[in-house]
Formats: C-alpha cells, sequence, structure tokens
C-alpha cells in the first residue's frame, strides 16, 4: 500500500487520517466479495422459490435479480449468524409484493376457518393404513413434473408454505415471520397444503395407471386368476 | 425416559423430517416408532412424500442468470445504480 511510504516520513495526524481512508475503500471491495460468498449460493433455492411464486421462467429470473440487489443494499442489516436463507426470502416476498403490487392479504375469518380445520384434522395421518406402501411405491413413479403441476395448482398461500417447509427446510416460526402470518396458520396451510398435494398427486398416479390396491391384496387376486385359468 | 402417544408422535411428523426436534424430542419418538407401525407407516411416508417434492423443485438457474446477478451487485456498489 502506497499510504505506508507516507506514515514513515511523517507522524502528522493527517496521514492517520488518510490511512483510515484507505481500509473504507476497500471495505466495500470486501463487502461484495463477502454478499457473493454467502449469499449467492442460495441462487439455486431463491430461484425454486420464485419458480413457485410467479409459475414462470422470466418472472422468477426478475424476481431473483431484484431479491439479490435489495439483499446487497440492505446486507448492513443482515445478523451474522442469524438463518441467512429466512432472511433472503423474506426479502423475496417483499420483493414479489413491490413488483407485483400484491395486496397483503388480511388475517380473517379465513384463517380461523383453516386453524379449526386443522385441529380436528391435525393428528389424523396422511393417508390410511392399509394400503400405504403401495401407495408409495405408485407416488414414487409421479413424474416431477406432474409433482410440479400438483403444486402449482394450489392456492398460493399454501403452495408456499408447503415449499417453504418442505423444500426449504424453514421451521413453522420463519415461515410465520417470512409470510407475515401466525404460527397457527402456517401449520394449518402445512397440513390442508399437503392433503391437497397428496389428493392429486394420486389422480396423477391412477390416470397413468398405476393403481393404489395394496400389495397383497393383488397378489391374491393374481393367485385366484391364475387358479381359475388352470 | 416420558412416553409419548400416538397423537403426539404423529403431530410432529413434519420437525422430525426437517430435523428440527431436539436430541430429547426424536428419541422418544424412535422409542415409540419402534413399537407401534401405524406411526412408523406414517413417518414413512411423510419422508418419501418430502423427497418427492423436493426432487420436483429442484431446478437450476441459467448460468446467465447468476451472472446477470452478480454484474447487478457490482453496479450497485461501485455507485452506478442509485437506490
Amino acid at each position: 500500500m502506497t499510504n505506508v511510504g507516507l506514515l514513515e516520513s511523517t507522524d502528522s495526524p493527517l496521514d492517520f487520517e488518510l490511512m483510515n481512508e484507505t481500509p473504507a475503500a476497500l471495505s466495500s471491495e470486501d463487502r461484495v466479495r463477502e454478499f457473493e460468498e454467502l449469499a449467492l449460493p442460495y441462487t439455486r433455492l431463491l430461484f425454486g422459490a420464485a419458480l413457485n411464486k410467479t409459475k414462470n421462467y422470466t418472472d422468477a429470473e426478475d424476481l431473483v435479480q431484484e431479491t439479490f440487489a435489495k439483499a446487497f443494499r440492505s446486507w448492513h442489516q443482515f445478523q451474522k449468524g442469524t438463518n441467512l436463507r429466512a432472511w433472503l426470502i423474506k426479502i423475496l416476498e417483499n420483493t414479489y409484493i413491490n413488483m407485483y403490487n400484491k395486496k397483503v392479504k388480511q388475517i380473517g375469518q379465513d384463517s380461523l376457518n383453516e386453524l379449526e380445520d386443522f385441529q380436528v384434522g391435525g393428528a389424523s395421518s396422511l393417508t390410511a393404513r392399509s394400503n400405504r406402501s403401495a401407495e408409495l411405491e405408485a407416488l414414487d413413479r409421479v413424474a416431477s413434473k406432474d409433482v410440479r403441476e400438483a403444486l402449482q395448482n394450489l392456492g398460493e398461500e399454501f403452495r408456499m408454505v408447503v415449499y417453504y417447509a418442505i423444500v426449504e427446510g424453514l421451521s413453522y416460526s420463519e415461515i410465520a415471520e417470512v409470510m407475515d402470518t401466525p404460527i397457527g396458520t402456517v401449520m394449518s396451510r402445512l397440513h390442508r397444503g399437503k392433503k391437497a398435494l397428496h389428493d392429486s398427486l394420486k389422480e396423477f398416479a391412477a390416470e397413468e395407471g398405476y393403481d393404489v390396491t395394496p400389495t397383497r391384496e393383488k397378489k391374491a387376486a393374481e393367485k385366484a386368476k391364475r387358479v381359475e385359468e388352470e | 425416559m416420558a412416553e409419548i402417544n400416538c397423537e403426539e408422535t404423529k403431530r410432529q411428523v413434519h420437525e422430525f423430517v426437517q430435523e428440527e426436534l431436539t436430541e430429547g424430542e426424536v428419541e422418544m419418538i424412535l422409542a415409540h416408532i419402534a413399537h407401534c407401525d401405524s406411526c412408523e407407516a406414517d413417518y414413512d411416508f411423510e419422508f418419501a412424500f418430502s423427497k418427492i417434492i423436493k426432487q420436483s423443485c429442484d431446478e437450476a438457474p441459467p448460468q446467465e442468470l447468476a451472472d446477470r446477478i452478480v454484474k447487478r451487485i457490482r453496479d450497485i456498489n461501485s455507485g452506478e445504480e442509485q437506490h
């Protein structure tokens, strides 16, 4: 650094000020480097979230770019050691509202109904027990594009809660924070969203011709058929 | 160790799969599942369900997007773009 030479030649306070300016200029470069190192690895995840939100590639790319631009401008506000993923998603949610001028939904009677539904169905399992393993196999064969289509057919609130909870792995309280809704609503939406998703995946499986009858019954039926033929 | 029932076990399935529970909570659930087929099946289902959803959503953004973001950030940093 050239300032070192200046410092050696004189001890006046002015030179210390000069020296202090250099790290400040450098730190701007460091800020970029730090942001690129810490935040940019989330591009893929944010793109997934954006794709789920906007349902098309062009808008998703714009949304991700705007999110990072905004995140970079607010980088000094990010508290190191807190969840960067959740912080970025919160910015993505806000950016989306600004970009598409979406009205923020008021929490009203709907959420109360959701909550009741959740409490009623909360502990019940997603599937009837009898044909579950066969169903797992059938579900496994549903193509990714069909899963995505099923996800996109869900209402936005349900779709995003399912996405944040399952794909991004955010906790209930993080989702509540990100989407600005009470935790009870998050849990209710997740439960209902999963159930709706599960129902439409079953339909896809059925359309593809995979039946979801339990293996044991199927084997018995095959055996009976064979006996008949003989 | 305190035991938990089916209702409590099933209620925590999502958090279990997402690895959000404490060691103690996980132990209690594992102890319950070890002798409860119904809850075990629920947990198996949740794992499989989460897996296919994750797989379906895993899409790489175009490289061009990453380049655009880097350029945008550097523009902001150099003051070429005003707030």
